[in-house]
């Protein structure tokens, strides 16, 4: 379909014996926040760097901007694209404003586009510093603004907020959601579920070179079926009733049941109420989005 | 976006950069050398401004050019190692041809100028130390001319070497070894080595004119027409071969 932007196929990267990324079939759609979340070492920059031909795939493809990217199609490619992999970059002997005009330079831009990626980043006061004085957020925006100066279609960065404060990663979401205000379609990595979950429209997630989930927020939630919790007069009768059928638990002293779905959960309760136990409650557990990315990458978090 | 864009893109990346303090200090310290000596031993340049050049540029070209454009590669190259430097630069749309070709002619330039300070510093020992009658014979000028040209592969090979290794000290090592070698086949008086070893075309072009090693001491025509044609062939072959490399490499993980 062309309204995605950035498509893989089966996309693997192997190291000798070792699967660093795994039959990915990414979709990532056009002018969306893709958040591709998953925990360290999970594959997330790997398969960046992929999706920039910084290293080729073992196999599998990748698609970008409706064309496939390879060797041969990257440095067309590229234009279109602003990139922040790993640590940003920026030589340290030279100012801010002396780092840009390289990318000026090197891509023919114009000043005002330079000016405008400046002040999108809010960094207009900063570029007389060499950047060796600049502390790590400054680092990242003025990253950020190399990669936006190019006014890309797709603009792809890893961690961005990687050791930035509080008040720097809040500063990035709203970028970010300004860009894709703007019809610039950004993915962004991250292994912290919280710093993208309220800015991406699009979530995937991976673990251990696997993507366990594609889709919106909604979807995700729908695909984790939350925790159904019993309130009855005598728990442990009610344990051993289900028992054989349902993994029931004691919590708190209620009776919690894993992925029940409505109807199983209608067929429980009628089954604990003709056994003569007297119900208190029946609800679902609500869900934060950090337990459904919990329970995905199988606590493999930070 | 064009070649000469990128280059001055490469030359703004030199503000404020070591490599211009190799450019003066190593021409200066080889002369000065020579120099000393000429003056330890209480005596005057036997051959004049040929003993000079003799003593400071047939000495430099041995092997300190070779470790002196080795440096000015790792330097020129060292700030794309750091941080997010490299993921960025093969990010840019910018062929792998242009950066290649982009780099060495820095490389190529400070070496050059290395020369030029060479001239200017062999001229300031002459009259200055030696009160030699004259100026500086013109034929210095146009040796300095094939010498300047014939570090271009040298500069290439530097760059590809510098550009591969993330390491500052492991391409000087390699231009240390490399230069011995091949001076020591130019001492067997192996002349078409200059054709394989941009080493050994850097060390013969310093003996041009000179009468040393396998040199007759004339400016003979062929001489330098072959040195010339090695300096062309080497200089296409190295940064193809270097565009070639960077092209297939993928980025350290």
């Amino acid at each position: 379909m062309s309204s995605y932007i950035v498509t893989t196929d089966h996309l693997t990267k192997r190291y000798g014996e070792r699967a660093v990324v795994e039959d990915l079939n990414l979709r990532v759609p056009e002018g969306c926040v893709y958040g591709f979340l998953g925990p360290n070492g999970s594959g997330k920059s790997t398969t960046m760097k992929m999706l920039l031909s910084l290293i080729r795939p073992s196999s599998g493809q990748v698609r970008v901007l409706g064309e496939p990217m390879t060797r041969a199609t990257r440095r067309r490619l590229l234009g279109r694209i602003g990139s922040l992999i790993e640590s940003p970059p920026g030589y340290g002997h030279l100012t801010g404003a002396e780092n840009i005009g390289l990318v000026r330079r090197m891509l023919d831009l114009e000043q005002r586009q330079i000016d405008l990626a400046v002040r999108t980043v809010r960094m207009q006061d900063q570029m007389d510093k060499k950047v060796r004085e600049y502390s790590l957020g400054m680092k990242q925006r003025l990253g950020i603004a190399m990669a936006l100066a190019r006014q890309p279609k797709l603009l792809i960065l890893d961690e961005p907020t990687n050791g930035l404060d509080p008040a720097g990663i809040e500063e990035i979401r709203r970028l970010l959601r300004h860009l894709a205000d703007g019809g610039v379609t950004v993915m962004v990595s991250s292994h912290l579920l919280g710093e993208i979950d309220k800015t991406a429209t699009t979530l995937g997630i991976l673990a251990g070179g696997r993507l366990l989930f594609q889709g919106t927020r909604a979807e995700l939630f729908a695909a984790a079926t939350p925790d159904v919790l019993i309130g009855t007069a005598d728990p442990q009768r009610a344990q051993a009733l289900l028992s054989g059928q349902h993994d029931a638990r004691i919590d708190e002293g209620l009776l919690r049941l894993c992925g029940l779905s409505p109807d199983a959960t209608a067929q429980v309760v009628s089954h604990l109420v003709r056994a003569g136990l007297g119900i208190y409650e029946v609800r679902r557990q609500e869900q934060s989005l950090e337990d459904v990315f919990m329970d995905l990458t199988g606590g493999g978090g930070l | 976006m064009t070649l000469m864009s990128m280059i001055a893109a490469e030359f703004a990346k030199l503000a404020r950069s070591l490599s211009w303090t190799v450019v003066v200090l190593l021409p200066a310290a080889m002369v000065l050398a020579g120099a000393l000596s000429s003056l330890v031993a209480g005596q005057q340049p036997a051959d004049g401004w040929h003993t000079v050049w003799l003593r400071s540029v047939v000495f430099y070209g041995l092997f300190p050019l070779a470790i002196g454009v080795a440096v000015l590669g790792s330097l020129v190259w060292r700030a794309e190692h750091r941080g997010g430097n490299w993921n960025a630069l093969m990010s840019t749309p910018v062929s792998s041809l242009r950066l290649v070709a982009a780099k060495t002619a820095v490389i190529a330039a400070l070496a050059m100028a290395m020369q030029l300070v060479m001239l200017l510093c062999v001229t300031v020992a002459g009259k200055a130390v030696f009160a030699l009658p004259g100026m500086l014979p013109a034929r210095y000028l146009l040796i300095s001319g094939v010498i300047m040209l014939a570090t271009v592969p040298l500069a290439a090979l530097q760059s590809g070497l510098s550009m591969l290794l993330r390491s500052f000290a492991a391409p000087v090592a390699v231009a240390f070894l490399g230069a011995g070698a091949s001076t020591v086949l130019l001492l067997a008086e192996i002349g078409p080595i200059v054709f394989l070893s941009p080493y050994a075309l850097a060390t013969r072009a310093t003996q041009l004119g000179t009468g040393t090693f396998a040199d007759g001491g004339e400016i003979a025509g062929a001489t330098v027409g072959s040195l010339l044609a090695a300096t062309a062939l080497l200089s296409l072959v190295t940064i193809a071969g270097a565009a070639a490399i960077l092209d297939r490499r993928d980025t350290r993980t």
